[in-house]
């Protein structure tokens, strides 16, 4: 691939961002649905405030795509040595 | 339509190509003006919008740790959830609309991107001088004149960026609260975070990494030139005019020398914030600010030629077709925005600020009353999202002789609250005709008719016993 080309800003940011972009879209629906207050009044989570569950929630978000598009990265590689 | 010889391989190997930095010189004239307008406007909007009350509570406040969306008169709940999606795709639309017919002026003169690039640009240059005063200063070796200048140019761009960053949490929970905890410095740990975050990313964005957002992570940028067609207004260099390009002294004829319009004196390139020579044609890279047009409009007049060498144009126009502006593309745009904005208007108009959730006690299907009624119990969830309190008179309608027990005749939800009532209801065997029948429930306010929410649910029970 031409992978090899491309500045390492690139690389980084083509990974970064569109799991920025989508972990975003993934907890304003999330959030959107259901309330973290109800979500977390059962658990020993209970103390958290919105505001703290929608920032954590939107990070552990970011994480799963960030590992997503770093895993599809990944699996682009040319699988024949040549 | 992109010119592919000239997209630049990127070699620089760092995070930040920095030994790429572009050091845009200062540009002025009829587009600048523009521009400058634009940034004051959308900068002013998006300063002062926070401040702004709108009776008794913040006018645009987007109050997340409340679930709610309050904007002017306007309240909106997660249930709203539509009308927000509805208006994304109309800027959606919106977007292609302005795209097709004149390029990329969101690029240009709208995006927050180049919004605040040109104020962080502005303060450099205020700072350590226009674009030879900036190059020389970098390549200065480090003494007290250097860190003087590059620490008045950080602190002064950090204020700017944390002052933005204060201003966006401002958009979530009340701004006059967050800047009286401020001074206090009692803020919860993720407000503080979120200011933080977001001035970091002002400063690094507008600060550092400017062109490269609109190269690198823009997605616009990337599908933009789809929307494109012969008519849509693009920044062009006219070949033509200009080539073959080379230096002459100002009261020489190019044409003796056999010479174009362009004095090649690269101001053009200069000027770019993203770093590109416009003559070699329409490039992706371009975010058609039209800087450009204006340094060289100020060359042609000073060399005594006529304007124009760079300039607004299109390809049917470049090749001497006649212009159309009403391209069947944007008729379709154009109506599908129409339509979608009155809709969502309508919607918005139309909507009834009362909400009603009605679950069914799922633990049994139903009971025998000791007088003998079948009974089904029901809790109903009653969401008054007006601004004001209700009384709420509840009807069940759908079975002969249905009779409801709940705790009062009259519900009274106090503006913006949510309240849960159970409710019961009890019909005589001998009027039910199947195991499972569908009821009506209208919730109305007695002070307003038109406030009224009819859902249904079923009344389950044995089979009719006629």
């Amino acid at each position: 691939m031409a992978d090899d080309t491309l500045p390492t800003c690139q690389k980084t940011v083509s990974v970064l961002w569109p799991a920025f972009l989508t972990a975003g879209l993934a907890t304003i629906l999330f959030f959107t649905a259901f309330d973290p207050v109800v979500l977390l009044q059962e658990t020993r989570f209970a103390d958290t405030s919105r505001l703290g569950a929608y920032s954590i929630g939107f990070f552990l978000f970011w994480l799963l795509t960030t590992l997503s598009c770093a895993m599809t990265c990944f699996f682009r590689k040319p699988c024949n040595p040549k | 339509m992109a010119n592919r010889k000239s997209v630049k391989t990127d070699q620089a190997d760092t995070l930040i190509a920095s030994d790429t930095k572009i050091y845009p010189r200062a540009v002025h004239g009829l587009f600048a003006m523009w521009r400058s307008i634009g940034v004051l406007i959308l900068l002013g909007i998006y300063y002062i919008v926070p401040w702004l009350t709108w009776g008794e509570r913040q006018a645009v406040l987007f109050d997340l740790p409340n679930r709610k969306f309050h904007i002017f008169g306007l309240t909106f709940w997660p249930q709203d959830f539509f009308y927000f999606a509805v208006l994304l795709i109309i800027a959606a639309f919106a977007l292609f609309f302005f795209t097709a017919i004149a390029g990329r002026l969101w690029c240009g003169y709208a995006c927050p991107q180049t919004v605040w690039t040109e104020l962080f640009m502005w303060i450099a240059r205020k700072v350590e001088g226009d674009r030879p005063k900036q190059i020389k200063l970098d390549k200065m070796p480090w003494n007290a004149y250097k860190i003087r200048i590059k620490t008045t140019k950080h602190f002064l761009w950090l204020l700017l960026a944390a002052y933005t960053g204060f201003t966006f949490v401002g958009y979530f929970t009340p701004i006059d609260e967050l800047a009286s905890r401020i001074i206090e410095l009692s803020l919860g740990p993720w407000e503080w975070f979120w200011i933080i975050f977001y001035s970091f990313a002002t400063w690094g964005n507008a600060g550092f990494m400017r062109e490269q957002v609109c190269i690198y992570m823009c997605p616009y940028a990337r599908f933009q030139s789809v929307m494109f067609d012969n008519d849509t207004l693009i920044i062009s260099y006219d070949e033509e005019r200009g080539e073959p390009r080379g230096s002459r002294k100002r009261n020489e004829d190019p044409a003796t020398k056999n010479l174009g319009s362009c004095i090649d004196c690269t101001l053009c390139v200069q000027v770019c914030p993203t770093g590109i020579d416009i003559r070699d044609g329409l490039q992706y890279q371009c975010i058609a600010c039209s800087a450009c047009i204006d340094v060289c409009d100020d060359v042609m007049d000073k060399m005594g030629y006529e304007r124009g060498l760079i300039k607004y144009t299109t390809e049917n126009a470049r090749q001497g077709k006649s212009v159309s502006l009403f391209r069947p593309r944007i008729l379709v745009y154009a109506v599908s925005l129409i339509i979608m904005s009155l809709g969502l208007t309508t919607a918005i108009a139309m909507r009834v600020p009362l909400e009603v959730d009605i679950t069914r006690d799922r633990t049994r299907l139903f009971n025998e009353t000791d007088t003998g009624l079948i009974e089904n119990t029901y809790s109903l969830q009653i969401i008054n999202k007006d601004e004001s309190i209700h009384q709420y008179h509840i009807t069940a309608t759908g079975i002969d002789g249905m009779k409801m027990s709940i705790k009062s005749e009259t519900i009274e939800v106090a503006a913006g609250e949510v309240i849960d009532i159970p409710l019961r209801l009890q019909v005589d065997a001998y009027n039910l005709k199947k195991r499972s029948t569908e009821i009506m429930l209208s919730v109305v306010s007695i002070d307003n008719a038109d406030i009224r929410v009819s859902e249904a649910t079923r009344f389950l029970g044995p089979t009719g016993r006629r």
